[in-house]
């Protein structure tokens, strides 16, 4: 009984360590370290001494599920998934705070740029504030042509969820009073703005 | 000798080896109708006894004037034959070794083939020997004295090593003492020794031997002359202070009026503009510093508006044994030197450049050697003079960094010190807390691991990751780093914070290596030949480099550059005569116009001009002959390679009845010829078409060799220059591309010349291109005789298209 106890518990250990993605495959691990290199700011990913110097001054790092260097790491690891659907390539600020600081001169925001047209291709776009935020910005600039402001804080915030409502509402009076909240939607020709953005999908 | 001497050829069966496929007597008959040749022997052995007596006998009865042994590769028996030459009375020189068994038997299946390409090789062989000349290695006088450049401990250790061996040598040294860094560091990591303790008697007995001779703020101005008899003019600047009257009591110190930061304190404290660099100070004696002293400087910026010079002078009227002297000049002195070591050392990356640090915002932000001084002068913060408990020690301040600021390298001796500072910051203050922001540690030499192991045993904090910024907050430090280890970020306050800065060239590194004539690596610091096997040695011979000049590193491992540079000078110099092998460039006289192409060619330095022609340092020429063919008056000439010698050999070996196709492969002396011989040890067969010359180096060839080889029947020609040599590969295909136009000229395909490089053990890739290369010169359509013709008139016209 005790014996069976224990090959169970050790086959759950070969399970859990096979679901750990370290062991990636050595073909498609290349394949993933050539694509970013040849995006921008992944042309010296290669030179990364994992020193730390860029985690060391984010200023945004507490909102991050994995800091730059480790993003660094996994990426030279060929963890493709695992990179492309964090939050860290969303969270950055592009604050250029690490690319000038970095001692083998790897240009870490750029790379997030690239990286998130990546996830967006691959569909792995991680599902935190930031990246909704870019993606509700640019499906009410395709409906209405241009910004309008109520429709994106519907988006944005979780309308069922009363208290995130009422934590919003003195902001939003704040905005309604200077003018900056337009309730009525904008109404201009929306066709070449769907155009440039189909255009830019397909490039 | 006579004009046309007595020739013998003498054939080795190498016990079948080369018998089995070289029909060696039709060889011997071929051989023997040749004109001069006296004797055509054959033999098993030729490098036994009987066969040694037997070339001893041959030269005795017939008087054999010159040698040609047909046998194994030269590399293997050379100085056998040699010595037989010496042995009946004729000069080795005059030996002429055939590479038949290497080159030949053990490669090619085909006997005909194979006995047709060793008659060419030997009929070759018989050509060259016509025109050897007797040389014997010249015995040049050098001066007995070494010149050492810097005085910190490599110069001190060089120097000390080289007057133990009877040595006159001159320091120089820049600053008002010699010491250098070393004389600036409490402890030397792993041993915790007292650097001043091991290092001042070393000062001393310096400054006692009668050997030597010191110049302290001293500098080199111009490097004249050649290896062996270099003249060296230096600066001594004033130090208004009689070195021999100043008896060092250093009350004119406690009278000056001007204070002015230390920098043998590294600005850490305050001394006076008369002063001593420090207590063990060598030469010792007050040194006044020009920029401040208000006698010497028309005014100081504090004192408001120009005052009139020649006040204070305080000093002067005080001084008991009146050792000052104001009116010192700059001095030039002559030094004749027959060597020169170079160990000018290295000084600190300033850490203003790497901003995150704050380094120059906040007193209690210093670098390593500054903490090294406070813990002389008993440990405490810079800025209140409290003791500090938790110090930060960042390493990697701009090491190992490709921005702009940063230098790629590792300073190497980092990680060890900041180590050795935070075990003695243990020692010294009960309940330190030291911090050790690292990248990589690296203890790398003997005992400096157990030495790591001791720092972690002490609880000193090692943080992987390198410091991402310093905030200076009051009176404390935040420094704001990652522990990558742990993924987590660290904000902690220190009292002090030591940065690591990366070891720089020392300043005028650059300028030394132009008037000194050798060459700087793309760090920055002086280049060796060999990072491996010449580790002191630069490009030009007789000057020498030791120490952290060569880049970052410690101690131990200086001081043991520094002996090494010591016993290469003494190997160099001899006892006062140098012999010198006679395989190097000559003159031939009346030639020469002093156009100077040659002397900016040299990449050693050996020619230089003279006053109706050039001069060349024998001992400085290594004999790679770059200077030959850009000489456009034909004036310079390699002895033992001379253009007659190589002519006529080229034209036996391309010569010949047979009708097979002939390529000729010139091939490198050192390494390449050895590489082509190895893949004959191994057996890797290859076209007998193939027929190789051995020259000292690729760049020995002008297009002149090219167009006799092509006029005398060859059909092909390779190149093959080993990868080690000092014409390297870009010049030399820079240098084919101009032989291949001119080929096109004359209406030879371009593609008949084939440059390559190889290194010892890369016969493969030779041999394929060899294959490759008879294959290509197969399919074009061959040269015809008229062509030929053309080739031999343009050549005889000497219509040498330049």
């Amino acid at each position: 009984m005790r014996a069976r106890k224990l090959s169970n518990e050790k086959e759950q250990l070969v399970t859990e360590a096979k679901a750990i993605q370290i062991g990636v495959p050595k073909e498609s691990m290349r394949d993933f370290i050539k694509e970013v290199m040849k995006m921008p700011g992944g042309e010296k990913i290669l030179e990364c001494i994992q020193c730390g110097s860029c985690a060391g001054g984010c200023p945004t790092i507490f909102a991050m599920d994995y800091s730059p260097m480790q993003i660094i790491k996994m990426i030279n690891l060929g963890m493709k998934e695992k990179v492309l659907s964090s939050s860290t390539i969303w969270v950055c600020s592009l604050c250029y705070t690490c690319a000038t600081r970095c001692p083998r001169n790897v240009d870490f925001p750029t790379l997030m740029m690239s990286l998130r047209n990546k996830a967006i291709r691959e569909n792995l776009v991680n599902n935190c504030a930031k990246s909704n935020f870019h993606r509700y910005f640019f499906e009410v600039i395709n409906k209405y042509g241009r910004m309008h402001v109520p429709e994106l804080f519907v988006k944005l915030l979780d309308i069922t969820n009363f208290n995130s409502l009422l934590r919003n509402v003195r902001l939003g009076l704040r905005l309604f009073k200077t003018g900056k909240l337009q309730l009525r939607a904008p109404k201009i020709e929306t066709s070449w703005v769907s155009s440039m953005l189909e255009k830019t999908d397909q490039e | 000798m006579s004009q046309k001497p007595s020739i013998g050829v003498f054939i080795c069966h190498c016990g079948g080896n080369i018998s089995d496929t070289v029909d060696v007597t039709r060889v011997k008959e071929a051989i023997g109708i040749l004109d001069q040749v006296k004797v055509s022997e054959t033999l098993d052995y030729l490098c036994s006894n009987p066969g040694q007596e037997m070339i001893k006998n041959a030269v005795r009865e017939k008087v054999l004037e010159r040698v040609v042994v047909a046998s194994c590769s030269p590399r293997m028996h050379i100085n056998t034959f040699r010595q037989v030459m010496k042995s009946v009375g004729l000069n080795p020189y005059l030996l002429e070794i055939v590479n038949i068994r290497e080159q030949c038997s053990w490669v090619h299946g085909d006997k005909e083939k194979a006995t047709n390409k060793t008659i060419a090789l030997v009929r070759a062989a018989v050509q060259r020997a016509r025109y050897l000349e007797p040389l014997t290695p010249e015995k040049l006088k050098v001066t007995e004295s070494v010149l050492v450049i810097g005085g910190g401990i490599a110069g001190i250790y060089s120097a000390l090593e080289l007057a133990d061996k009877g040595y006159q040598v001159y320091l120089i040294e820049r600053n008002p003492s010699i010491g250098g860094h070393m004389a600036q560091l409490s402890k030397t990591f792993p041993t915790f020794d007292c650097s001043a303790c091991i290092l001042t008697p070393k000062m001393v007995s310096l400054s006692h031997h009668p050997n030597v001779k010191i110049f302290t703020n001293a500098e080199p101005v111009l490097v004249e002359g050649s290896s062996g008899r270099f003249k060296v003019t230096i600066r001594v600047k004033p130090r208004y202070v009689d070195l021999y009257r100043c008896k060092a009591c250093e009350e004119c110190a406690e009278i000056c009026p001007v204070e002015k930061p230390s920098s043998f304190e590294e600005n850490l404290v305050q001394e006076k503009a008369i002063y001593i660099p420090f207590k063990q100070a060598i030469p010792n004696a007050s040194v006044i510093d020009k920029d401040y002293c208000l006698y010497l400087t028309p005014y100081l910026a504090v004192l408001g508006p120009p005052g009139k010079r020649g006040v204070c002078a305080r000093c002067k009227k005080n001084c008991k044994s009146d050792a000052v002297n104001f009116g010192q000049k700059d001095i030039l002195l002559d030094l004749k030197v027959g060597a020169i070591i170079v160990s000018t050392g290295f000084s600190l990356m300033d850490p203003l450049l790497i901003g995150q640090y704050s380094f120059g915002f906040h007193p209690d932000i210093i670098t390593n050697i500054q903490f090294d001084r406070l813990m002389l002068q008993g440990l405490h913060k810079p800025s209140t003079g409290e003791v500090p408990k938790k110090v930060a020690f960042i390493l990697c301040v701009g090491s190992r960094s490709e921005t702009a600021s940063g230098r790629s390298y590792c300073c190497k001796i980092g990680c060890m010190t900041a180590i050795k500072q935070a075990l003695l910051l243990d020692k010294a203050v009960p309940e330190a807390d030291p911090w050790i922001f690292y990248t990589d540690v690296r203890a790398f030499g003997k005992g400096y691991e157990e030495f790591y192991a001791k720092a972690r045993g002490h609880l000193t904090h090692f943080i992987r990751g390198r410091a991402a910024e310093v905030i200076p907050n009051g009176s404390s430090l935040m420094v704001k780093a990652t522990d990558t280890l742990l993924g987590k970020q660290i904000e902690e306050q220190f009292d002090l914070v030591v940065l690591s800065p990366a070891l720089v060239p020392n300043k005028g590194t650059k300028e030394l290596a132009n008037m000194l004539g050798i060459d700087l690596g793309p760090d920055g610091f002086f280049l060796e030949v060999h990072h491996k096997l010449k580790g002191v040695e630069t490009k030009r011979q007789g000057i020498f480099v030791a120490g952290a000049a060569l880049g970052p590193k410690d101690i131990h491992e200086t001081t043991m550059e520094a002996m090494a540079a010591a016993s290469k000078v003494a190997t160099f110099l001899g006892r006062g005569e140098k012999s010198v092998s006679p395989e190097v460039v000559y003159l031939i006289p009346g030639r020469c116009n002093l156009c100077g192409i040659c002397v900016n060619q040299c990449p050693t330095k050996a020619i230089s001009k003279g006053k109706n022609e050039v001069i060349i340092n024998p001992i400085s020429c290594n004999g790679c002959s770059i200077c030959i063919p850009v000489c456009p008056k034909e004036a310079l000439d390699l002895k033992n390679t001379t253009d007659e010698q190589m002519i006529a050999q080229i034209k036996g070996i391309a010569e010949g009845e047979d009708t097979t196709p002939r390529k000729i492969a010139f091939v490198q002396k050192r390494t390449a010829y050895g590489s082509v011989d190895l893949g004959g040890q191994n057996r890797r067969s290859y076209s007998p078409e193939i027929r190789t010359i051995r020259v000292p180096s690729m760049a020995r060839l002008g297009i002149k060799h090219i167009l006799h080889a092509f006029a005398a029947g060859a059909d092909g020609i390779i190149f093959v220059e080993g990868e080690d040599s000092i014409f390297n590969e870009d010049r030399m295909r820079e240098r084919a591309m101009l032989f291949k136009k001119d080929l096109g000229k004359l209406g030879i395909h371009p593609l008949r010349l084939q440059p390559t490089t190889t290194t010892l053990p890369q016969y493969e890739k030779t041999l394929v291109l060899f294959d490759n290369f008879v294959e290509r010169v197969k399919k074009m359509t061959p040269i015809t005789q008229e062509k030929r013709e053309e080739v031999k008139k343009c050549l005889e016209s000497e219509k040498i298209i330049e």
